[in-house]
């Protein structure tokens, strides 16, 4: 059969007979279908969401910061938004963001650098991935536990001031 | 033509780089504010005095550098991830490097008046 240099795509023949152009893409959409989450899918998401969300405290904070350069009125009034119960919660949310963000990252540098993934296998029935193991499960789960933990500690810290 | 020349592997290298260097100084950043209470840490003579401290003043531009870069970066793998073509690329490299930039300047600006230099 003569193969066309369309027929390496992902195409898809319906039953009307018209070809279907698939590239393989899902975008946001494939990002936020929870049908097929796994540890590591959960894992992936929230690196992105903390990541994104710890981005937006980050700009936040330097634009929050700039008031010290007018002087002590601008600053206090600064504190009175942000020393406050819905600040202090906010500010636990952004540490255990940050804590979770940094002990998964790592594990991801680990894993890129090829650590902890295990020796490669014979692909067996059910196909489950040699890479997907207990050292990265339990990693995920390291981070997750720290995380609680620290928020913890930061709300110990700010709560515990304030009273 | 690629905006930048640098290979993704370079990238990431950075990526990682800055990552592992901002937990270093953000952690003593954190610590600034435990050494004593921590409402009394954020207290206007306070932070003026931290920024009058020439070594922490270093410490913060390059915690506004590394993480600026990190966690913009961060958000050009993202957005790479949603959509892959050579003018997208370019776009979203050019507007995270401006934003970056932006960051940076006004973070500086701040620290730079703040220490009185």
């Amino acid at each position: 059969m003569d193969l066309k240099s369309g027929d390496n795509d992902n195409s898809e023949i319906n039953p009307s007979g018209k070809v279907r152009i698939d590239d393989g893409r899902e975008g946001l959409k494939g990002w936020l279908n929870p049908t097929r989450y796994g540890w590591e899918r959960v894992s992936y998401w929230l690196q992105r969401l903390t990541g994104v969300g710890l981005l937006i405290y980050f700009i936040g904070h330097v634009y929050e910061t700039s008031s010290l350069v007018n002087g002590i009125d601008a600053w206090n009034s600064m504190l009175e938004l942000t020393q406050t119960t819905g600040g202090h919660i906010f500010l636990m949310l952004v540490i255990g963001a940050s804590t979770f963000h940094t002990v998964n990252g790592i594990r991801l540098i680990f894993t890129e650098s090829g650590i902890g993934l295990g020796k490669p296998g014979r692909p067996d029935y059910p196909y489950d991935a040699t890479s997907l193991n207990y050292k990265q499960k339990s990693g995920i789960w390291v981070a997750i536990i720290l995380a609680i933990i620290a928020m913890l500690y930061g709300g110990m810290v700010m709560f515990g001031d304030a009273s | 033509m690629p905006l930048l020349t640098l290979r993704e592997s370079q990238i990431m290298k950075i990526h990682y780089l800055t990552g592992i260097g901002a937990l270093f100084f953000v952690a003593i950043h954190i610590l600034f504010r435990l050494i004593m209470p921590f409402g009394q840490s954020l207290e206007y003579e306070n932070v003026v005095a931290n920024y009058n401290n020439v070594y922490y003043v270093i410490l913060l531009e390059l915690m506004l550098i590394f993480i600026s870069i990190h966690g913009f970066n961060g958000l050009r793998v993202i957005l790479l991830e949603l959509k892959q073509t050579p003018w997208w690329e370019s776009i979203i490299t050019i507007l995270v490097l401006a934003a970056m930039i932006g960051v940076i300047a006004y973070g500086t600006r701040t620290i730079i008046i703040g220490s009185g230099l």
